[in-house]
């Protein structure tokens, strides 16, 4: 096969913003190559330059080896196929389609054979006298395709021209389009986001993100071996597991040693390892690999989607106190007051303030008849940097006073080394009533407990993703209650076909074959 | 809904005594003869006859009829490629000219007119400066040339805005399609862009056409009492000689043929649409 299109180191900013950061890539004769990435990653902009509606800052273009760069796009032995098919819309489809062998002054007679050959191509032989704007979206879509294949190019370019249709029609012209390159014989090269449409259709897949290639290879090359996270990502759900390569092909993951097919890694480099969840199966506990528990269970038509766990994330349990709590009621001044308990952590008397005080007791005054707030006046308080109780006591102008404890203890996180990361919660005191009254309850509890957790690496913010307590709010009594927060562990998305039940103990059992091993550094 | 239509009750007897009373007035007066009062009518078509056999009345109607032609013309062939040249300037740029199109219209158009008569008669801005280089002086004022200049001037931003609006509508993927199946910039402008205008194009000839047509006082100060439209003769009709019949008939025969054109107009919009457009 000859190379039929060379970028070469191709650069292109806008408003000082890189969108394309030196592409290099060769397209060859009769490919159907496909650039795929997200939105904002380039590849329109790479397909632009191509069909000569933009120039790149720097870098080359060769096109049957000659740079085209300086080309106007009508001179450019290349057709486009526009993302909202741009059809003239003062014509009818016969023009549209005849409208460049017109410009060529090709006869008459020549550009109606061609034309008809062209509508028939694409199955709307008897369309030709209708208006564009009467037709259907995939009908379009295929005068696109002829108005810019009947021109003979030696490249057809098609920005996204798909995205306007639905699922259906959509995976009718996949098809559809793959017939026709297949048969004309020519270069396509086809602009998408959607990863499935990539993947059934192209010959070669070039993977963009942030004006870089990311990978360029076949279909089954980039599914099964992707050069890094990303594309692993981007392809497909997959487990993407930190591992480290102990040496060739044996890779320790979850403190376990396992085999694999890949090799070249440094010794004992830091890796992701790629297991993709069809490539997973569930075995009784004993006969896998690794043990977990089934966390959840989701139907997706033709499979399960089942999520193992098999280790739990960092957690913290703490104590919520749960009283009565009348509020004060001062009958004079036609007022009511209420203040909570609370902890505190000896580190934070430091930069405690009344303001600080008021939010951590929830303290509270409003009018007895009209419910209207009422600012609270006065907080009188004592306290020292050590562990103890401290006593707190809040007024308004009127004379309501309400008192509450402060109690300074250690302050309350669990470390994980397995995850280098640290989780923090304090105990509280809460009523009743605002736990029946609460409207999200787990986001409130976290609030309330002022729960948080972050990575011991780099400070970044964890998601709990978890939050576990053992009582009913709609029913709750005063007493003492666990509440338990939880970060995500490491777990496991498996495709089934069986259906496994939720809190089931299951094993894991893979090849060595499927594990895909990929550096850390992002490059390929 | 039944709300909202009885408060649109106001605007219909508003509309009815303003805008539909008048034109019955006008055609109640085209068909009678002078000296009625509201018990007896002496209905009539001898008005119309007038007009259509004094070779006079006809004459000064086909001069209108060109004039305004030709200030339609005119207006198009200057306006289009301002429009033009505005539509593809970009951001600021574009703002300010269309800024520069529409000041002068906030200004009274009896004024601008006013305006040029200074600067066009025999001892006005033209003539002193080519005097200054010992030529003239010309006569410029009560020509056709200031008829028709001052006619261009207070009508063309009609035209450039509707072409203008009509460009700006174009999607860009239009000429860039037709850029990538081989056409060059003039091939792009004569088979895409200038036939997707056209709807622009039509509404700027209908909004130039019949102020034009109808237009009285710019013939009156820039041409000259002896420069008489079909806009004067209405005028004096009403105003000089009194006769509000034969005013009022020639202002229907102006309406019926304004109706024409416009009827024509649409035609020519509809037929460039079905052969393809929107």
């Amino acid at each position: 096969m000859k190379k039929l299109i060379q970028f070469k180191n191709i650069v292109k900013e806008f408003d000082g913003q890189l969108v394309l950061k030196g592409i290099n890539l060769d397209i060859y004769e009769n490919e159907f190559v496909t650039l795929l990435g997200p939105s904002g990653c380039g590849k329109t902009t790479l397909l632009r330059i191509l069909g000569g509606f933009l120039s790149p800052d720097e870098g080359q273009v060769l096109f049957d080896g000659t740079d085209i760069c300086d080309l106007p796009p009508y001179k450019r032995e290349i057709n486009t196929v526009f993302q909202k098919y741009a059809l003239f819309p003062n014509m009818n489809v016969y023009d549209n389609v005849a409208f460049g062998l017109k410009i060529k002054k090709e006869p008459k007679d020549v550009i109606e054979q061609k034309v008809k050959r062209m509508l028939k191509l694409v199955g709307l032989e008897d369309y030709g006298q209708r208006r564009v704007n009467e037709m259907s979206g995939g009908q379009q879509q295929r005068v696109a395709i002829a108005r810019a294949l009947v021109n003979e190019p030696a490249v057809l370019l098609l920005d996204e021209p798909l995205g306007a249709l639905d699922l259906k029609l959509r995976k009718e012209m996949q098809h559809e389009l793959k017939k026709i390159q297949q048969e004309v014989g020519i270069t396509f090269v086809f602009v998408t986001h959607d990863q499935e449409e990539a993947l059934t259709m192209s010959d070669k897949i070039v993977v963009l993100k942030d004006g870089e290639i990311q990978q360029i290879g076949t279909p089954t090359d980039i599914y099964n071996e992707p050069a890094n996270e990303f594309v692993a990502r981007f392809i497909g759900e997959s487990n993407i597991i930190d591992g480290v390569m102990v040496q060739d092909k044996e890779v320790v993951f979850e403190d376990k040693h396992f085999a694999c097919m890949d090799a070249g890694f440094a010794p004992n480099e830091k890796v992701d390892v790629v297991i993709r969840p069809e490539d997973l199966d569930i075995v009784p506990k004993e006969q896998g690999k690794l043990k977990g528990v089934v966390k959840s269970v989701l139907f997706k038509g033709v499979h399960y989607e089942t999520i193992v766990e098999t280790r739990s994330g960092t957690s913290i349990t703490v104590t919520m106190h749960v009283s009565e709590g009348k509020p004060v009621v001062n009958t004079e001044a036609g007022e009511k007051m209420s203040a909570n308990d609370f902890y505190l952590d000896i580190e934070d008397i430091a930069e405690l303030n009344e303001a600080g005080i008021i939010a951590r007791a929830d303290a509270q005054a409003w009018d007895a008849t009209t419910e209207d707030w009422i600012s609270i006046h006065k907080v009188e308080y004592e306290i020292k940097p050590e562990i103890g109780t401290y006593p707190v006591t809040f007024s308004t102008k009127a004379g309501t006073m309400v008192s509450a404890q402060m109690f300074v203890r250690e302050a309350n996180r669990i470390a994980s080394k397995e995850y280098e990361e640290e989780i923090y919660a304090v105990n509280f005191f809460k009523k009743v009533d605002e736990i029946k009254e609460s409207m999200a309850l787990e986001t409130d509890l976290r609030t309330w407990a002022n729960a948080s957790a972050w990575s011991l690496e780099d400070d970044s913010a964890v998601e709990i993703t978890e939050v576990e307590y053992d009582f009913n709010a709609e029913t709750i009594e005063p007493g003492d209650y666990k509440v338990t927060f939880k970060t995500e562990g490491y777990e496991y998305m498996v495709d089934t076909t069986d259906k496994h039940e939720v809190g089931e103990v299951v094993g894991l059992l893979f090849g060595p074959e499927d594990l895909h091993i990929m550096s850390k550094k992002g490059s390929y | 809904m039944k709300q909202f239509r009885n408060m649109a009750l106001p605007y219909i007897v508003w509309s009815a005594v303003m805008i539909i009373l008048p034109m019955l007035l006008i055609v109640m007066y085209a068909f009678t003869q002078k000296g009625n009062d509201v018990l007896t009518f002496r209905i009539t078509l001898q008005n119309f006859v007038r007009f259509f056999s004094d070779p006079i009345f006809l004459e000064v109607l086909k001069r209108s009829l060109w004039v305004a032609v030709l200030t339609t013309a005119l207006c198009l062939f200057l306006g289009y490629p301002v429009a033009y040249i505005i539509a593809q300037a970009d951001g600021r740029k574009k703002m300010l000219l269309v800024l520069l199109i529409t000041i002068p219209m906030w200004i009274n158009m009896l004024v601008r007119t006013y305006a040029w008569v200074g600067i066009l008669q025999d001892k006005g801005l033209i003539n002193t400066i080519l005097g200054w280089f010992g030529l003239g002086p010309v006569s410029l004022i009560y020509t056709d040339f200031a008829v028709i200049l001052g006619m261009v001037y207070n009508f063309i931003p009609f035209m450039i805005l509707q072409i203008y609006t009509s460009l700006t509508k174009m999607d860009k993927s239009y000429l860039e399609a037709a850029s990538d199946l081989g056409a060059n910039k003039i091939q792009s402008f004569l088979r895409i862009t200038l036939p997707l205008s056209l709807p622009g194009v039509l509404s700027g000839i209908t909004l130039v056409f019949l102020p034009a047509v109808s237009s009285f006082f710019i013939p009156k100060m820039l041409g000259g009492g002896q420069y008489v439209l079909i806009g004067n003769v209405i005028e004096s009709q009403f105003l000089t000689s009194g006769n509000w019949n034969f005013g009022s008939a020639i202002s229907l025969i102006m309406a019926v043929l304004i109706m024409i054109s416009l009827y024509i107009t649409k035609k020519v919009d509809k037929n460039g649409q079905s052969e393809g457009g929107k």
